[in-house]
Order: C-alpha cells, then structure tokens, then sequence
C-alpha cells in the first residue's frame, strides 16, 4: 500500500487548517503527524478519513496494483479525536456491531476480538457495560475497534490522549503489532517521547503547515545547527573560561566540574577538545543528541516568525 | 436498494430499543391500574345501593329499585333530626311553595339519580292531569326517528363499523409516529453526543448509516402499532366477554386492512426519515428548537380526523393523494368509501416516491451536519442541502 498526499490545503470559514502540506507513506510503515493543538493535524485526518475534501491538492493511494483518488472505507480502521461508543452496550457488542459492519462474519469478528481483548487484559470484562469501565480501558476497546477488521489502513487520532505512562506504553506495544502485521498506521500525537520510539516517518506542523518532515534521523540532521558536549573536568575550571573558547556559543554548569557546552554548527569538535585540553583534564565527554521534544520546540522557536506571517 | 450495512444498523437500532421485559411489565401495569379504575368504579357506584327517602304524606311515589319512598308519622323537623342522629334517612323531601326541596347531609352522586325520578313522577303528574295516559306520554318522550339514505352508493354510512376501522387505523398511526418520534430523536442526537457517528462514518456511507436508522426506527414503530391493534383487539374481546355477548369481527374488513399495511409502513418510512433529517441537524436536543419540528409528522393525522365525517368531500380527496398526508388518508377513505383500484395504487406510487426522495434529504443533511463540527446548521442550509444532489 502507498499513499501520496501532495499539497492539500483546507480552510474553514477564516481560518486556513491546512496549507500546501504533502507526504508519502509506505507499506508497513508507522507516520506520525505531530504539532500543538490547531497544528491541523485532525483537518488532514478527516481529509484522509473522506469526512472533507482538500480545497486543492490530491489524495492517492495504491493498493494490490488497484489507484484511487481517496481512501476507501474497507481499507480504512480509524480511531478518530472525538471517540465514543454506546455506553449501554457490552464491549462485545459494541465490537460485534462495528466489525459486522466492515463486512466481518460474526465467527470471524469473535475470533478477532478473543484475541485483542486478549492483548489489552479486557477478556474477563468483555460483558460488561462500556460506561463500567475507565476511561482507558474504554480507550483500548476504541482502538480494538480500529483494528478488528484488519485494516491495510489504521488512522489513529490522539491515540495517547487520556492514558495515564502505564497504558501508553501499552498503546506503544500494540502499534509495533499492528506494524508487525504488516498494516499501515497513521497518528496524531503530542507525545513527543512515545512518536520517537514508534514512527518511521514524521511530519511536524504548526498552524496547518510542514515545519519539519523526515525520519527521526533526517529530522535531527535537518535541525543539527548546533552541537551539545557534556564534559567534566578533573582540576577546577570556571564557566567564563570555557566560555572564552574558539566555537563555544554558551556553557551552562551542571554540578561540580560538569558543563554543558553548545558549539557552532560548523565547529569541529576534536579541534574544541584541543582547546579544552589546554586548560584542563577532561574525565566525561559526551556528545548529546536532541531528542524530538527539543527538535520541536527548537523548530517551533524557529518557524513562529514564518508561520504567524 | 438497501445494502447489508444498512440492515445491520437497522437490525442494531430496532433492538436496541427493543426491550421486552420492560414491555411486558409496562403492559402489566396498564392492566393493573385498569383493573384498580374498574375496582374502585365498582366499589363507589352508588346505584347499586338502597336509599331511604322521607317524603311529605301527599306525595304519592312508586319505588324504584333504588329509592324507598318512604311517610312517616313523625314531623318534618324530628324526621332532620333523625337524619342527622342515626341515618334514618338518606334524604327528606318537603314542599315549600310549591317547589319540592330534597335535604340531605352531605353532596352525593346518587342525588342526580333522585332527580330525575321526581322530575319523572311529577311530568307522569302534569299528563294526567291533561288527561294524557301514561302510554300517550311515553309516546311524547320518543324521540322521533330520522334516518337517511344516501345517493352516493360509494359511502358506506356514518355511524358504520367501517368508522372504528379508520378510526382506528388513525389512532396506531399516531402510536406509531410517537413512538418513532422518541426513539429517532434519543436514537441520532444522542449518537452524535456521545461521538459514535465519527467513528460510524469511516466503516458506512451516510445513506447507509441513515437507511439503517429509518427501517430499525420504522419497523420499531410498527412492532408499537402491531402490539397496540392487538391490544385494543385483545380489549374488545375481554368486554364482549363481560357483556356476556359473543366475540363479533365482522366489521374488521380485511380487503381495507391490507391496504392499510402498505400505507402505514411507507407512511412510518417517510416520516421517520423526516423525522431523522431533522434529528440529524441538531446539535444539542437541550439547545435546540428544531426538535419541535419533528411533530409536524403528526398533522396528517389531524387534518384525516377533521375531514372524517366527510370522506368523499374535496378535503379528503385532496389529503389521500398529497404524499405527505395520504398515508393516513387514503386507508381511512378506503374504509368508508368505495374507491376505485387505481386511487389507492397511484397515492401509493406517489408515496413511495416521496419515501425515495425524504431518504435521500435525510442522508445529505446527516452528511453536511457532521461536516459543520458542532455548528448547527440553519434552516437555509437545511433547504439548500435537501435540493442539492451531493451524498458522499
């Protein structure tokens, strides 16, 4: 499966949700959109889903040698922002109406859902009432409902949202199954930490534009304007000395003898280390890589001035 | 054609408001508090009852089964007072210039029952006194009979067994359409509420979606008419039994009640799909006044009953092939005049097509008010999306 999105843009009534964005997804791949609240994350959603249709741009997708110019619901398993099912109604008839409705027979559906209740611990409850149960347990029996049919196709709105560490870490393990069976999986999220161990590819967005678009590696090279070096020293040396150094930008103390230095881009760290030498011996060198909540807050730092204009 | 989806949902719908033993104890109770009216009935019927009346030693009444008309020895004021001390007396009648005046302790029901007795005795005293026998009185009191023969052989009459039929046929309509009524408006608004339509929409189309709620909510409806037919049916058998008179069908006209089928269900069809259109524009059913709308269904009802008496006038005529109200119309002028075959065919063709068309209305506003994300949509943008053609 291949899906091409290629300049979509989406307003709503004053406000542009989404200009110009574009990006490509591969078979078995996990792509995460990520941004603050009103980045337009769940317009290009609905766009995908077919709720709404792009103002300008297109949507293709290629399956089993078949093209369509959007995504057919028997591909699609979505779990969108604005989640509910029917209160009054047990999980195993809330997950037998659904998965009959994508075309499932009730064999096939219940042999499906033993084995997700399975995976989310619900196995014993699954004649209770939905509105029995906590808000993240009906959560996983929401994302059960995505998946059930096996979907070539798993859009996941905020799947994170409401889960306290312990169950987003399940969310985690069960999108690596998902991944693992070979379905495609989109989603939106602010959980910066939780993207950085799943997705192959990412886009961050920022009112309803690309700010950054890569793999997590691509993105880190994208943004590396600068170098972070922790280093302790073993003889007493002051911050405003390091800070004389040709290539150091900033020094920020740690604890005693431990700095944190920021070098320009263009600075070659083993001349640095030269310097540093000189003035003392050195017992910790670490070179420190931004993980993805500094990328995007440094990105969103960087592109406010742009995307406000 | 209705997809598989679309029977699913109905299917889903139909039982999801379908529960029987909330059912069966509701109709337990109805019988219950019928049964508790017709006990207290029987024990406060004060006709059953003897009454003792005192009466001036002049006035010559004959008893009836009820009252004991009674001379005593005894003097006006000692006959009160033994009203009052032991109940001697239910009642002690004088004549005070010339007009009788019933004394009695408290207001009872029976006392309209003495009434009508003395007003009875002293007419028969009026007769006599013209010289009138009580034959020739009698005579005087029938009313005269009229009765009146019509032209028009295609009616069947006023007062015919054909009336309960129609009328009959408009009370199940009107059980129906409530019930229809509740359930579509708690069954779309309060899906939309607790967010389940988002997630609908990427497994059905709209139309599927809204098929699917129109049949479960139409066949609930005619499940409320079926069981209420049988119900009242049920009724009139327990009350022939009572009057000790033989269970008496003949007048359920059967050529007229396979007509009626056919009609209700399109006619439960297209206003459970108005019903649904509208119910699809609501936002929030606390802030909303779009609800109220939703009773126009009723009307056709209303405007039948009004032209009942009259069921080959113009009124009716016009009411039976208006789509909108023929379902309700057409039955009940079938019931009470012979009809040619092509009319009931064409209103019903009309029908179906207005039944086509409504459906399709009730899809494309369920479309376009998801798209408006929690705006509701106006009356223009309603109208301008039942004309448009869009569906997906």
């Amino acid at each position: 499966m291949q899906l091409i999105v290629t300049a979509i843009s989406k307003a709503y009534a004053s406000v542009q949700a989404v200009k110009q964005v574009s990006f490509q997804i591969n078979s078995g791949e996990i792509f995460a959109l990520l941004g603050p609240n009103g980045a337009g994350k769940s317009s290009i959603i609905r766009m995908l889903v077919g709720m709404t249709q792009p103002d300008s741009g297109s949507i293709m997708i290629s399956y089993q040698d078949q093209h369509f110019d959007h995504v057919p619901r028997r591909f699609l398993g979505y779990l969108p922002e604005d989640r509910g099912l029917y209160p009054d109604k047990s999980i195993e008839k809330n997950l037998l109406y659904l998965a009959q409705l994508h075309g499932l027979t009730k064999s096939k559906a219940l042999t499906e859902m033993d084995y997700w209740l399975d995976v989310f611990e619900l196995t014993e409850r699954r004649h209770e009432d939905l509105k029995q149960l906590s808000k993240g347990n009906q959560q996983k029996v929401q994302l059960i409902a995505a998946v059930l049919h096996q979907p070539a196709l798993v859009i996941l709105d905020e799947p994170f949202s409401g889960l306290d560490p312990i169950n987003q870490e399940k969310v985690v393990v069960f999108l690596k199954q998902l991944k693992a069976k070979g379905m495609t999986v989109i989603l939106s999220a602010h959980q910066m930490a939780m993207v950085e161990k799943l997705a192959d590819h990412m886009l961050l967005m920022a009112q309803g534009r690309v700010v950054l678009a890569g793999t997590l590696q691509h993105i880190q090279q994208q943004s590396q304007q600068q170098q972070r070096m922790k280093i302790a020293t073993a003889s007493a040396v002051t911050a405003e000395q390091l800070q004389q150094l040709h290539g150091v930008l900033s020094v920020e103390p740690l604890q005693a003898q431990h700095f944190l230095l920021t070098l320009a881009g263009d600075v070659s760290v083993s001349d640095c280390l030269k310097q540093l030498l000189q003035h003392a011996e050195l017992t910790l060198i670490e070179m420190q890589t931004p993980d993805l909540h500094q990328l995007y807050l440094a990105a969103m730092a960087k592109h406010k001035p742009e995307v406000a204009a | 054609m209705i997809s598989r989806q679309s029977l699913i949902v109905a299917k889903w719908e139909f039982l999801r408001f379908f529960k029987w033993k909330q059912q069966l104890v509701s109709y337990l109770l109805m019988l219950g508090v019928m049964a508790a009216v017709a006990l207290w009935s029987f024990f406060t019927d004060e006709s059953r009852q003897q009454y003792r009346i005192a009466v001036p030693a002049q006035l010559q009444i004959v008893n009836t089964e009820q009252f004991q008309f009674q001379r005593p020895g005894i003097g006006f004021e000692a006959q009160l007072a033994q009203m009052r001390s032991d109940s001697s007396w239910h009642a002690v009648i004088s004549e005070e210039q010339g007009e009788l005046v019933v004394h009695t302790l408290t207001g009872k029901k029976w006392l309209a029952q003495l009434e009508a007795v003395l007003q009875q005795h002293y007419r028969q005293l009026s007769a006599e006194k013209m010289g009138l026998s009580a034959t020739q009185l009698s005579q005087l009191e029938q009313p005269v009979s009229i009765s009146t023969r019509y032209l028009d052989q295609s009616y069947k009459g006023k007062d015919t067994p054909e009336k309960m039929i129609a009328l009959g046929a408009l009370i199940l309509l009107f059980v129906g359409l409530s019930t229809a009524f509740g359930q579509v408006l708690v069954s779309i608004t309060g899906e939309k509420q607790q967010r389940v339509t988002e997630q609908l929409y990427a497994i059905v189309t709209p139309q599927q979606w809204m098929d699917g709620k129109v049949l479960g909510h139409s066949f609930s409806a005619l499940k409320a008419m079926i069981t209420s037919g049988l119900v009242m049916l049920l009724a009139f058998a327990v009350v022939s039994l009572f009057a000790e008179k033989a269970i008496d069908l003949s007048w359920l006209n059967i050529g007229v009640v396979l007509w009626l089928v056919p009609f209700a269900l399109l006619g439960v069809v297209l206003c459970a799909s108005f019903m649904g259109a509208i119910a699809a524009s609501i936002d929030d059913p606390n802030n909303s006044g779009k609800s109220a709308v939703m009773m126009i269904t009723w009307l056709p009802m209303v405007f039948t009953f009004m032209v009942i008496d009259s069921p080959a006038g113009w009124g009716m005529t016009l009411l039976s092939f208006v789509p909108l109200t023929s379902f309700a119309a057409m039955p009940v002028k079938m019931a009470m005049v012979t009809v040619p075959w092509w009319q009931p065919l064409l209103s019903l063709l009309l029908l179906l097509a207005t039944v086509y068309w409504m459906r399709r209305v009730a899809g494309r506003v369920f479309l376009r008010g998801m798209q408006m994300y929690g705006k509701e949509p106006s009356w223009g943008d309603i109208v301008r999306w039942a004309l448009s053609n869009k569906t997906e």
